[in-house]
This record gives C-alpha cells, structure tokens and sequence, in this order.
C-alpha cells in the first residue's frame, strides 16, 4: 500500500491543455439552444481536482445510500398505501399538486421495487467542513460520463499525478451501471433511449451506449406488441428490449399515457412496463420525490422507513405553506435564497441579496399568492475550489453531483461530477449556464 | 450487438460514403492544383466531371471554394461535416476512438485555410483519414455494421473513379472490392444489391476493351444498384 501524500497536482496542472485537448478530440460537449438555435459546446475542464479523503467520502457514502434507500421507499409508498401521507409526516398537498406526480403510475410496482435506479444527488461542503445536500435528482440525473471520460485523458495526459496520489479508480461506472440495468432487466437487450442528436446530453447518450454494450436508440426504432417492448432492425427483424434506460422526461414517454402531442415517446410503453415485460431506467413517476418541496420531509423520509437519523444533512430550508416559516421567509427574504420548484438547471433561483426593493416586493406577493410554488434555503457559504483561470489560481463556487447506483444494493460511484461556477460572484454551477467541471479524487487508504 | 436498426444503417452508409468523398476529392483536388501550375485555369475539366457551372474567378477562388467552403456541396469541409454528422450518431457502433478521428479531421482542413502552402498542410489530413479506417477496421467486431460501412466506401470510391474517368484498372479493381463487399450484404436489408443493377454494371465494367470511359451508364446503374427489386 502506498502511503498517504499531500496530494500532488502538479502534474495535471501542467497538462491542462493536453487534457480540454483530448476532452475536445474525443467530442466532450453538451448542446445547448440560444436563440433557437442549436449549438454544440465543449464543457471546460479544469485540471486541479477536487480531492475528498477516504474517511469523508465513506460519511458521504453512508448518507447517500441512506438517503436514496429512504426516497426508493417513499416512491413504493406513495404509489401504493401512502402510508407516510396518511400517518401524516407529509401533506398531501405536496404530493398531488408536485408537478411530478404521475397518477398514471399509481399501483405500478417495478421489478424488484426499484425506482430510482440512478439517482444524482447535488451536494455542497461549508466552509465548516460540513456536507449538506442540495437536492436530489431522481428523473434522468445526467453528468456521469464527464468525469467518467476525464478520468480516462487525465490519466493519459498526467500520468504522475496517478502515480504520485492513492486515488480510487473510478473507471467503473460502466460496470455498475450494467449491473443495475441487468438486475432490472426482464428479458432482452439493454437499451439507451435518447431524444436524438440534438438533446443536452447526447454526448453521454452515446458513450454510455458505448460504454455499457447497450444499443442507443430513438423512439421511432422501437414498438411495443403484445405488450413487449421490440427493437426493429433493418432486416424486418425484431429484438426484444428488456431493460430501457431511457433519457427522455416522463411527459414524453408514452403518447397514449401521457402527453399525446409527444413525438418522441413509444405507444403502449407504460402498458409494457405495467405488466412487468420491460424494466425502465428511472421509473416514471420519479419526479414526485425530488421535487424541491419535497426535499424538505427527506429527512422525516429517512426517520420515518428506516427508523434512522439522517447522516446527511439538509441545506436549511423554510416552506412559505407553513404559516411560520412564510413569515419568517417574508421577513428575511433579502438574506436567503428563493427557488421556483417548477425549475430546474439553476433557473428558477434568485439570491434576495442580489434584488432591489421593488423585485423583493415583487418575490414576497407571488410567495403570499402561491405559497407552495417556491421554497427559501438560508445561504450556505460553501467551500470554494481553486481552479486554474488564464494560468492563475482562482477561487470558486463548486458543488458535487454524486451518483448513486441502486440495483441488488445501493452503491455510491466512487467519484462525482464538481461542477464550479467559472464568474466569481456566482453560485450558479450549471454547464447550461455557463460552469465547468473538474475530476474528483476520492482518496484510498 | 447484432441489431441494427434502418437509422443506423442508413448513417453507417453515409459515414462510408461521406468519408471516402472527403478522401477521394482531396486527391482529385490535389491533382488539379497540380495541374494549376501550368494553366492559367486549371480547374474546367474537374468541373466538367460533374456537370458544375464555372462560376470562379480563378484557380484559387476555384480550390478554396472546393475545399473549404461549407456551402459548396461538392467541397472537402462540406463532406467532412456530413461525415461528422453521421458518425457523432454512432459512436456506440463505432467506438469513440474512430469518431475522434472525425473531430480532428476538421483541425488540418482548418489550418489549411490560412496556411501559406495549402497541399503541404492538407497532408495530415490524409493520416488523420487512413488513421480513421485504421480504427474502423480495428475496433469493430460486428462484421456487419462493417460491412454496411465499407458499402458506402466502395460505393462513393466507385462512383467518383467512374465520373471522373479514371482508367479502366482503377474502375475494375474498386468494382471488384465493392462486389466482394456487396455479397455479404445479408438478404431483406436496404444496401442488399438489385440483381439487374448489379448485372448492368458486370456487363459495363467487365471487359477492358469493351469499356466505355465516357458513357455515364455505369453511374446511372450504380445509382440504382440498391433500388429494391
């Protein structure tokens, strides 16, 4: 075993060109639309990584797995008894009025009672040393073939900041990510359904499909008969799909289910998977447990299943459809942070600090008027990361986007994607808006 | 993986296709900026092959046109982007490895642009090609995406060599490897030949002193060579 070192970036930092230049051969991008036009662009990256010791990550790791054990069995329950409504830990109001609730899922069970198979948990360190989550992603949680790939140049182009560092592989995910597809799969090929070339996140489409052995597919290739979801090959052919991974948003899933206008979703699909033919990769319905207003019982979630108190904390968060907590978010609305539940991408969050009098004026009636819509989290002045700007260290916002993988168990990725924000005043970390990405090193002993 | 859908077969052809127009017109350019050197303009013949209007002031205005410009249908960047296009939607066919060659590609034609002698800089635009087949017949275990792709190869290399009238041993060579490819084709698929297509063009191509060099049959059979029965 080697001994433990301060870690050493010199190497990597050294390289940064060489790797954004692999990043770049190897076509890292995301798409994004502005102006209603479609560009492809290269997420930055920035060599000096973001370093977690064994012993935290393994507090992170246990709080993680708690956590989404906890939101796998608030899904289970919520489209069945609803036990955790009637036993009163959570209003009903936030469960049928959230967007992501899906009554068309209601008594659906899926194979081995697994909802979020792939669940992308968005966390921050205080200053304090403290881990607290931000908000957890159950839907269709993207980023992982980021830092996936990164890993792969990283260790072409910086080969003794590996060799100098004890840092465990994370070149795994593939395998794991087999793994949970498989042990949901109910006969047949794996698939990637992506909504086409021209989505976000086609690049992790793709390497995934690549990466996994999985076929990548678009709605039009595939039809449900019988109730099983087929391939069509071009010989006239068909392949049973058994497991499908699918990347687009629920509401286009399955036209004859949800939005009917949807032409990027499989007729008859959720029949499909109602009656247990094909395992999908989250389940639909998903949303219900990672919307924003939600996140505030997580904690009760986790007492409430697992009879266990929380590892992880939450950010501080207040509901203005509490009548205590709307006076004291009216009150101090100029020092916390609002966020739309509607949003998501880092849109929909305003800092009250950043408004002037008339937009707070503004805030405070639509949080009187629709008190449920938003929720209020105090500012967590979270760790900033050094990143590498024009040659000069720089600090900066950065959060971790852990991945956490349930399958026979519930395993958390050893590696994450930190995402920093690359304007100074910001918070916002979202590639859509501008951040970049850097390599997390989760240390071994 | 052993299921292909109409989609990716459709941009596994057209990856072949597009990948040898970029290759194929980069050395007919070649020869014609060769050309260049003793004509004041060397570029009418070129243009003649496929039936274009003259619409350049010289031979210059004529070779950035045909190889940089995105908007000339026949040009190298034009094909190259089309390449790109097709191969970004199969990287998981592919590998990831070959598409990146199809990223890098763009950096030699780029720097072309502005470079002071353009045929040198154009050279590792030809490794950056080779090294691309190289990983395509490397890191694809699928004999029939493969195959799918070495069609559209054949198919564009054959296609060009007829219309710009190369000799008869050239035609004759790539008509034998594209049939060599073509019976691998399996039966029900779209780039399965059509029998009386394939007949017309052994009968065009068979023999030496037979052929016709001018006569555009070839390429009219060739265009219809995966017409469905």
């Amino acid at each position: 075993m080697k001994e433990i070192t301060t870690p050493d970036f010199t190497d990597a930092i050294g390289n940064a060109n060489e790797i954004n230049e692999l990043l770049r051969r190897f076509g890292v991008k995301f798409g994004i639309y502005k102006n209603g036009e479609f560009k492809e662009q290269f997420f930055p990256f920035d060599p000096i990584p973001r370093v977690i010791d064994a012993e935290q990550f393994a507090d992170i790791e246990n709080g993680l797995i708690q956590r989404v054990d906890a939101l796998n069995s608030f899904l289970y329950d919520i489209y069945h008894d609803k036990k955790i409504v009637r036993d009163g830990i959570i209003p009903e109001d936030f469960i049928y009025i959230s967007s992501g609730y899906l009554a068309q899922c209601e008594g659906i069970t899926p194979k081995n009672k697994i909802y979020s198979h792939i669940s992308g948990i968005d966390l921050v360190q205080g200053k304090d040393g403290e881990w607290y989550i931000l908000e957890d992603n159950l839907r269709i949680p993207s980023g992982a073939s980021y830092p996936l790939i990164a890993r792969e140049l990283t260790r072409i182009a910086s080969p003794d900041a590996f060799r100098k560092n004890n840092i465990v592989d994370n070149r795994n995910y593939a395998d794991l990510l087999c793994e949970t597809m498989e042990y949901v799969n109910c006969g047949g090929i794996r698939a990637i359904l992506t909504p086409g070339r021209y989505n976000a996140a086609y690049f992790e489409h793709s390497y995934l499909a690549e990466h996994t052995g999985s076929i990548l597919v678009r709605s039009d290739e595939l039809f449900v008969e019988d109730n099983i979801l087929w391939h069509k090959t071009y010989s006239g052919q068909k392949t049973r799909i058994g497991v499908l991974y699918r990347r687009i948003s629920d509401e286009y899933l399955d036209p004859l289910t949800f939005l009917p206008e949807s032409l990027i979703g499989i007729p008859n699909l959720m029949e499909a998977y109602r009656s247990g033919n094909v395992g999908i990769i989250n389940a639909p319905g998903n949303g219900v447990a990672d919307d924003k207003g939600i996140y505030y019982f997580v904690p009760k979630m986790i007492k409430y299943y697992l009879g266990e108190e929380p590892i992880l904390k939450n950010a501080p968060t207040y509901l203005p459809f509490y009548e205590d907590d709307r006076k004291y978010v009216i009150d101090n609305l100029d020092r916390l942070v609002i966020k739309d539940v509607a949003e998501a991408g880092g849109y929909g969050v305003v800092f009250g600090s950043d408004m002037t009098a008339e937009k707070l004026g503004n805030l405070k009636d639509m949080i009187l008027s629709q008190p449920r819509r938003f929720i209020a989290q105090e500012v967590i002045d979270f760790l900033d990361l050094p990143i590498l700007d024009d040659g000069q260290t720089v600090m900066r916002k950065a959060d971790l986007r852990a991945f956490v993988l349930s399958g026979e168990t519930t395993r958390v990725w050893a590696s994450g994607l930190t995402r920093f924000s690359r304007n100074p005043d910001s918070f916002v970390v979202n590639s859509s808006q501008g951040g970049g990405f850097k390599d997390t090193w989760v240390r071994s002993l | 993986m052993g299921t292909i859908s109409l989609e990716h077969s459709d941009c596994l052809y057209w990856l072949g296709r597009y990948t040898e127009r970029v290759f194929t017109t980069l050395k007919a350019l070649q020869e014609t900026y060769d050309n260049m050197l003793d004509k004041n303009i060397g570029y009418e013949e070129y243009l003649g092959y496929f039936e274009l209007p003259d619409k350049y002031d010289n031979n210059i205005d004529f070779l950035r046109s045909f190889l940089f410009d995105k908007q000339n249908f026949s040009s190298v960047a034009y094909s190259l982007e089309r390449a790109y296009d097709n191969g970004i939607v199969l990287r998981e066919d592919i590998s990831t490895e070959a598409f990146s060659f199809l990223q890098v590609a763009k950096d030699p034609l780029k720097n072309a642009k502005s470079a002071k002698n353009t045929r040198l800089a154009l050279l590792p635009l030809e490794d950056v090609l080779y090294g691309f087949w190289g990983c395509i017949a490397d890191n694809i275990y699928d004999e029939e995406i493969k195959n799918i792709i070495y069609c559209g190869k054949s198919t564009e290399r054959l296609d060009l060599y007829l219309r710009m009238k190369y000799p008869y041993d050239e035609v004759n060579r790539e008509f034998e490897r594209l049939c060599i490819r073509l019976r691998r084709v399996p039966k029900n698929t779209p780039y399965r030949y059509n029998t009386k297509f394939l007949s017309d063009l052994v009968e065009i191509i068979g023999e030496e002193n037979e052929y016709d060099l001018n006569s555009g049959k070839a390429v009219s059979s060739l265009e219809r060579l995966f017409e469905s029965a």
